[in-house]
Order: C-alpha cells, then sequence, then structure tokens
C-alpha cells in the first residue's frame, strides 16, 4: 500500500469521536485548548482538496458564538454564587418566562466557569469539523454498513451538490447586477435571486434523479429485510445525533448514555438485518492498512488513558473556579492527548493528501 | 441486425400537443444515428424514449412501442434498462453522483451488482477507452465541460449497453470540448462498434460522424436516410452545407474538405469581389485602457484596451480562459479592474452566460417588466419594442422556465436590453441555440447597432462572428492578440469560419449568394 495514501474514513471518525471523548473527560481549558491545537494541526496536514474542508474556520467560529451566547446567557442570569465582577441594570422576568433575573450582577466565579464549559463546546465542535475537513465524505459512505447504503447516497448526493450550489448563487447575484447595469437594487431582492436558484436546483434535481434512473439505481428491487433494516438505521442515527445534542447542549450524563445505548441496539439490529440479506457489490473497497491501525489505537488510547486517570482521582482534568485557582497539568493526561496528534505527524506539513 | 425500433410512438402531456406523432424509426447495430430538428421539434422527447424516461418519468400519454435489446420500454423501467441503454443528458452536472470519477463510473455497475472483478476490468477499459485515465482521482466538479462530458459518456459506456444515447453532448462545451467528445464517440463506434443515438445542433462537426441522420418536424420524421440527403433541405445545417446547397453542387457537402473539392470545380470568373462592410462606428460609447484584473490570485486580464463606438458590433473571440467573460464583466462594471480605467459614455448591460441565473417572473412580459421596474423607467412600449426584435411575441405569457435553452437565451437578451443601455454585452449567448433562436437574435443585433447602439459578443463560434460582428477581437491568455475587421482577422486563422476557407475571401453566405447573383 502506498505510504501517501489518506487514511481510511473509519480511522477519521474513530478519532473524531476519541478526540471529543477527550475533550468530555478533561475539560480543563489547558486540555480543551491542546485537543483545539491538535484539530488545527491535523487540518492543516491532512486536508483535503475539496469545498466541504474549507468549512473548518467556519464550524469552529460557529461553535465559539454558541460558546459566547451561552456564556453571555449564564451570566446574565445567574446570580449570588461569588465575588462580583462589576453590576448592570436588571430586570425581573415575568413569572411566565421563568421568573429569574437578566442583568444584575456579574460574577466572576459564573464567568469563568461558563467561559470553560463553552470552550468544551468549541472543542467537540473542533474535533468533527477537523473530521469533516480530513474525511473523504464519499468513503465515509461507502464503508458504512448496507443498512445505510441509501441514506449514505442521499448524503453524498447533496454533498456533490455544494460546489454547484455556491457557483450557482455567485451567478444569481451577478445576473442581479447586471440586470440593472451595476446598480444595487434591495427592494425584492431576495425573490428575485431566491427564485433561479431554487428553480434552477429543482430541474438539476429532476435531471440527477432521471440520470440516476438511467443508471439502475433500484435495479435491485430492496427485500423486506433491507426495508426494515434500513429504518432501523434511520432510527440508530437519529439517536446517535440526540446523544450529540445531549452532551454539547449539557444535558445530565443519564440522558446522554440512555440514548447512546439506544443508538448502539439499533444499529446493531440494522446491521445485523441487513447482512442477513443478499451482500451489495462494492468496487474497489479499501481495507485498513498498518498506519490506520496505528492511529486508531492511539486515538483510543486517548480517551481510555483520562477514563483511568479519572478514576485514580487525577485533579487536573477538571479546573474547579472556587476556590479559584490557576489550572494545571498532568504530565500523564498531557501524554494522553498528545496522541491523538498523531495523524499530524504522520504526513509531511505541507502534503497535501492526494484524493 | 436492429438495435432499438420506435414503432407508431406518439406522445404528449396531459392537455398539451403531441410532442411526438407517429415515429417509426430503427437504428440498426452499429451505426450513428444523428436526430435532428430546431428547438420544441421532439429530439429530447424522441431520445428520452429510448430508455423508458418518456413516459415513466415525465407521465403523459404515451402509444406506440419502443423496444431496445429484445425489451419493450412500455413493460421495463429505465432502470431495468440500465444494462442496455446508456443516457447522457444535456447537462453534465446533472449526471455525477460522487466526487470522485472513479467512483462515480462504477455507480451503475454496483447498481447492476456486476462482481468486483468484472466491475475492476470494465472501468479500466473505460477509462482508456475515452481517454480519461489521468482524471480518475479527480472531483467531476474541477473539471473542464469537455472532460466532465467525456466522464459522464464512460459513466454510460461501462456497463456495455448495446445503445449509446447522448442528447446534445456538446450544446454546452467550447468547440476544443465539443470536439473531444465527438472525436470520443466517433472513436467508440469505429473501434467497438457502439451503437450511438445522437441529437444535436451543431453539425460542422457531428454530421460527418453520422452514418444515417433523421430530421424531426413538430415531433414527426420529415425524413431520413445518409446525413447528406436529411442535412441537403435542413435550415440548421453546417455552413458548407447550405454553402453547397445555395451553388448547386451534388452531393451536399458535410465537410470543408469535401467542400473545397466542390470549390475547385467552381467556375468564379466574373464573381465580384465581396463588399467591404463599414467598420468605423460614430462616438465611443465604452472604452477602456491599460485594464488589468486578478481573480483568485491569477492574471486574468493584463493591459487590454478596447474601445466600442456607435454602430459597431465587435465579436470578442478566444478560447476558455481567455479573459472574455472577465471583460465584458469590466466594461460592465460588475467587476471592479485592478488598474487601468473603464469609461462609460451611458449605461452599458451585460447579458450572462447562463440565462437561469436571471429569470425569475412568471412570465416572459413580466420578465421585462420587472427590470424597468427597477430601474424606476416603467416603459411599455421598450417592452413590446424587445418582445418583438427578439421574436418572442408568441412566447409573451410562457413561463420562462417552460421554454427551451435558446428562447430562455432571448429571453434573458430582451429582460437585460430592455432597460435602453446603448451598449449591450452578450456572453456566449448563441450557445445551444437552434438555428431560428441564433437567427432572431443576430437580426436584433444587426437592427440595435443600425439604431446607434453597440454590441459586444463573446463567442467561440467564428460562424456567428463572420456573419454579424463588424470587428473581431480575439483575446488570448488575457491580451489582445489581434483586433480588425473580421475578414482580416479571420483570414489566417486556422479556426477560419467555413465559408472564408472554401472560398476566400467570401466570409459568409449572404456575400456568396450576392456575388453569385450579380455574376449571372
Amino acid at each position: 500500500m502506498d505510504a501517501r495514501q489518506p487514511l481510511h474514513a473509519l480511522t477519521w471518525l474513530v478519532w473524531a469521536l476519541a478526540a471529543a471523548a477527550s475533550v468530555q473527560l478533561a475539560p480543563n481549558p489547558l486540555y480543551v485548548a491542546l485537543v483545539l491545537a491538535i484539530s488545527a494541526a491535523v487540518v492543516a496536514t491532512n486536508a483535503l482538496d475539496s469545498p466541504l474542508a474549507k468549512g473548518f474556520p467556519l464550524l469552529v467560529g460557529l461553535g465559539l458564538t454558541f460558546a459566547l451566547v451561552r456564556v453571555v446567557l449564564t451570566v446574565a442570569t445567574t446570580h449570588g454564587v461569588g465575588d462580583v465582577l462589576f453590576s448592570l441594570p436588571s430586570a425581573r422576568l415575568p413569572q411566565i418566562l421563568g421568573g429569574f433575573t437578566v442583568g444584575g450582577t456579574v460574577e466572576v466565579p459564573v464567568l469563568l466557569q461558563s467561559a470553560s464549559e463553552g470552550l468544551v463546546i468549541v472543542g467537540v465542535l473542533a474535533a468533527f469539523a477537523a473530521f469533516n475537513a480530513v474525511v473523504s465524505h464519499h468513503e465515509l459512505v461507502r464503508s458504512a454498513p448496507a443498512a445505510f447504503f441509501e441514506l449514505g447516497l442521499v448524503l453524498t448526493v447533496s454533498l456533490a451538490f455544494v460546489p454547484v450550489t455556491l457557483q450557482a448563487i455567485g451567478a444569481v447575484r451577478e445576473a442581479d447586477k447586471a440586470r440593472t447595469g451595476g446598480r444595487i437594487v434591495r427592494r425584492g431582492r431576495l425573490v428575485r435571486q431566491a427564485v433561479p436558484l431554487l428553480e434552477t436546483g429543482m430541474e438539476r434535481a429532476v435531471s440527477l434523479a432521471e440520470s440516476m434512473d438511467s443508471r439502475g439505481f433500484g435495479h435491485q428491487a430492496p427485500t423486506r429485510h433491507e426495508a426494515v433494516g434500513g429504518w432501523l438505521g434511520v432510527g440508530a442515527l437519529l439517536s446517535l445525533a440526540g446523544t450529540f445534542l445531549a452532551l454539547v447542549g449539557g444535558a445530565p450524563p443519564v440522558s446522554a448514555a440512555l440514548l447512546v445505548a439506544l443508538g448502539a441496539g439499533l444499529f446493531a439490529a440494522a446491521v445485523a438485518l441487513t447482512s442477513a440479506g443478499r451482500r451489495r457489490v462494492r468496487y474497489r473497497p479499501r481495507h485498513l492498512v498498518l498506519t490506520d491501525w496505528l492511529v486508531l489505537s492511539a486515538a483510543i488510547a486517548a480517551p481510555a488513558t483520562l477514563a483511568m486517570l479519572s478514576v485514580l482521582h487525577d485533579d487536573t482534568l477538571r479546573w474547579s473556579v472556587s476556590p479559584l485557582a490557576l489550572p494545571s497539568v498532568s504530565a500523564p493526561a498531557v501524554v494522553a492527548l498528545l496522541a491523538l496528534a498523531l495523524p499530524a505527524f504522520l504526513r509531511p506539513p505541507n502534503g497535501v493528501a492526494p484524493r | 441486425m436492429t438495435a432499438l425500433t420506435y414503432s407508431g410512438v406518439a406522445f404528449a402531456y396531459p392537455g398539451g400537443a403531441p410532442v411526438l406523432d407517429g415515429v417509426d424509426l430503427r437504428v440498426e447495430q452499429g451505426d450513428v444515428l444523428l436526430v435532428v430538428g430546431s428547438s420544441g421539434s421532439g429530439k429530447s422527447t424522441l431520445l428520452r424514449a429510448a430508455n423508458g424516461l418518456v413516459p415513466h418519468s415525465t407521465g403523459g400519454r404515451f402509444s406506440g412501442d419502443v423496444v431496445v435489446g429484445g425489451r419493450s420500454t412500455r413493460l421495463h423501467l429505465p432502470r431495468q434498462l440500465a444494462d442496455v441503454v446508456g443516457f447522457v443528458h444535456q447537462d453534465p452536472e446533472a449526471h455525477f453522483v460522487t466526487d470522485q470519477v472513479e467512483a462515480d463510473l462504477a455507480f451503475g455497475l454496483e447498481n447492476l451488482g456486476v462482481d468486483p472483478a468484472t466491475m475492476r476490468r470494465r472501468i479500466e477499459e473505460v477509462l482508456d477507452a475515452l481517454d480519461i485515465a489521468r482524471l480518475r482521482h479527480r472531483s467531476p466538479a474541477s473539471l473542464s465541460g469537455g472532460e466532465r462530458q467525456r466522464c459522464a459518456i464512460a459513466g454510460a459506456l461501462v456497463v456495455g449497453p448495446s445503445v449509446l444515447v447522448l442528447d446534445e453532448p456538446t450544446s454546452q462545451l467550447d468547440p476544443q470540448g465539443a470536439e473531444d467528445v465527438l472525436g470520443a464517440v466517433a472513436r467508440l463506434n469505429a473501434d467497438l462498434g457502439t451503437t450511438v443515438l445522437l441529437a444535436e445542433h451543431r453539425l460542422e462537426r457531428a454530421a460527418p460522424v453520422a452514418h444515417a441522420a433523421v430530421l424531426l418536424e413538430a415531433g414527426r420524421v420529415a425524413s431520413a436516410g445518409s446525413p447528406a440527403d436529411v442535412l441537403a433541405d435542413y435550415p440548421g445545417a453546417a455552413t458548407v452545407t447550405r454553402l453547397g446547397r445555395l451553388l448547386g453542387w451534388q452531393p451536399p457537402p458535410l465537410t470543408v474538405r469535401e467542400a473545397q473539392r466542390h470549390a475547385r470545380r467552381e467556375d468564379r470568373a466574373g464573381w465580384p469581389e465581396p463588399a467591404a462592410r463599414s467598420a468605423s462606428g460614430g462616438d465611443p460609447l465604452v472604452s477602456c485602457t491599460g485594464v488589468r484584473v486578478e481573480l483568485g490570485g491569477s492574471v486574468v486580464l493584463r493591459d487590454v484596451a478596447l474601445t466600442v463606438r456607435e454602430g459597431e458590433v465587435v465579436a470578442l473571440l478566444g478560447r476558455n480562459g481567455a479573459g472574455k467573460t472577465t471583460l465584458l464583466r469590466a466594461l460592465a462594471g460588475v467587476i471592479s479592474v485592478g488598474r487601468g480605467s473603464v469609461h462609460r459614455a451611458g449605461p452599458v448591460a451585460y447579458v450572462p452566460q447562463d440565462p437561469n441565473a436571471l429569470l425569475f417572473a412568471p412570465t416572459v412580459r413580466r420578465e421585462l417588466e420587472q427590470t424597468l421596474r427597477l430601474i424606476g423607467r416603467p416603459d411599455a412600449h421598450q417592452v413590446d419594442h424587445w418582445l418583438r426584435a427578439l421574436r418572442l411575441e408568441d412566447l409573451a405569457h410562457r413561463h420562462p422556465r417552460t421554454l427551451s435553452g435558446g428562447e430562455r437565451q432571448r429571453v434573458a437578451v430582451a429582460a437585460v436590453a430592455v432597460g435602453g443601455a446603448a451598449v449591450l454585452l452578450l456572453d456566449e449567448t448563441t450557445r445551444g441555440m437552434d438555428a431560428p433562436s441564433r437567427q432572431a437574435l443576430e437580426t436584433a443585433i444587426a437592427e440595435h447597432a443600425r439604431a446607434g447602439g453597440a454590441v459586444v459578443l463573446a463567442t467561440h463560434d467564428v460562424e456567428l462572428a463572420a456573419r454579424a460582428a463588424s470587428r473581431v477581437v480575439v483575446l488570448g491568455d488575457g491580451d489582445v492578440v489581434a483586433s480588425g475587421p473580421a475578414r482580416e482577422v479571420l483570414a489566417g486563422s486556422l479556426f477560419a469560419p467555413q465559408v472564408l476557407r472554401v472560398l476566400p475571401p467570401f466570409l459568409t453566405l449572404e456575400e456568396v449568394a450576392s456575388a453569385a447573383v450579380l455574376r449571372s
């Protein structure tokens, strides 16, 4: 196997999940910052040359915005727990809206606590943003179990539409400007630009459907097993997405654990049901090679070590804001997190992965 | 042996006029059958009936029968015919389902459940057959039009169909891309004996590839037979074919080489020289000097100067990426220039390449009225004028999206021109247009210039430049490499228009016609 071959999509999936789990296990801002830096390094060294890969800064920015909003809301509504930084005018919401005070005292521990929690959100999002930038979405779909084949195909097709749509948006904007001789008329602009975009998108979608039909998509009708398996697969994905939201949104761990269990159960059922049916032929399936296994083991080792440290009462994993102290680090935890950086070292720093 | 048979095929949308009306047709194994006809003659419908997209995907009333590879489309869905008919859509964008060429080729094979070893071999074969092996890891979005269309053909061919159906495969391409695609089709047919059903507007290249041709008019087969016979009387035929018709050459020539053979026997004693076109215009309407434009880090225009005067029609030629579109956008003020200056004496109207990016109103007439409302100058007279000038009166109440490509292009021109700008900048507006649409547009351009306006046409079509332009400007790699009267600039060129190559110094059929009349 060519050493310059990009890592397998499954390797990246495990890597991203491991990075996100590590952030959850070690929410100390210093550790989270380390994971952020590792994600950025991995993107810098492994990003693919696709339009979606350029979304990393955008997604991290999105996480930052989300975290900031959360900090502002928390600071404005949580009072009476510690030192006051400064005071703002306050208002009491009516009972129907929760009846709590908005504004008022801004307190140091609340600010620090929510900022540190916000950073965790950014860390989790950065892990998935990095995953989005380095993974070949097409390969990801192809390596998915048969139960997810149709769903995955829908995803790849829609991803293939992204660059086309971006181009179309540029063309529509320019056409609108050209129509008035370079003058920008704001009134009704949304309709003038959205209608051609939607109509062109619809025409394309219809042509694509015809084209897929002509190329034999659905040539073999699905069996009953496959149909049921497909629905179970959708259910599994929904539960797992719910888990992600629960983690990011800071819901109690119990609900996240329940959702994960449900998702995993449905997933297993879907895979078992579909594999019992006919096998779908795949063109040139890729297998995990030595590098993949190395990255996989390093990635899994990171959260596993952190979990062990947590059991061993490593106090640096979490940062306590009261009593206030500077966050500190421990060598084992840092080493564990650095294992996540392995993919960044496996390729030349300026090497863009071949497609 | 017959690969594909149409017997008594008729088709109509509910409540509409028949699109196809009693079509009987046989495509012999190993032939390339060329389908010609103006927009709306039923070409696309005929092709889409070959694998059952009509009527299974469109609905509508269908009668008669289409049999391909021994299977009737009445009883089989398009996906069940995927192994016998390879269908390539007009818009190559619409063909790809994945972001990698090689994986996309595998799509059809995976659908049919072909075993992996055969799959591997077939894909390597089509990569070579269409000369796209070096593109296998690329994303279709990053390819040029010609490359993309060849990949699409490979995707249809990979399952080993008995008929390949190509719906205007070159209409969206530049001449180089079109040549590559038609060359590939000719090679597939010659080397592998692939049966091809091909619809085309651009017949300069397609006609010589074909073994047989069918002319459709209003959903009926108007004539069928050898390409030379069918195209002899077809108004949309290649310029050389029409030249042969004009001078009574038998059999009508399909290529420049055939026409040159006839021309050598033609007695041209007493033919007057063609009259020089009035090249000098009036006052400058728009001009630029020293214009330099960089887009995305690369220099697209370097130090370009151009003056467009009253009464001029300027054709802007040059390969893809030479900077034609960028120059138009700079003249129109849609983009700002890095260095140099653009001077406009009055408003300048720019019609972008894709009419679909512009059209949003529910009717053609409303589309024109919208522009006037946007610039705050409602003027029903202008609307009527441009609807008439581009022969859109009969379509005024239709929804722009229900029109053919060429008709949409005309609506886009009208919708921009109605604003009353003296200078019209048209970006590849004749691309994919059928003969009637092109004629309507050419007439409107000439009228506009006569009335004291000016038109700049960015185009790949030297025939259009020869007919319509008073001046030709050739761009190459961001520079003006030639500029002057059409006859002088095009004469020495490898890409000279067909009449000039057959009967120099004549440029157009009209010139030849008047010379031939004057002699007798």
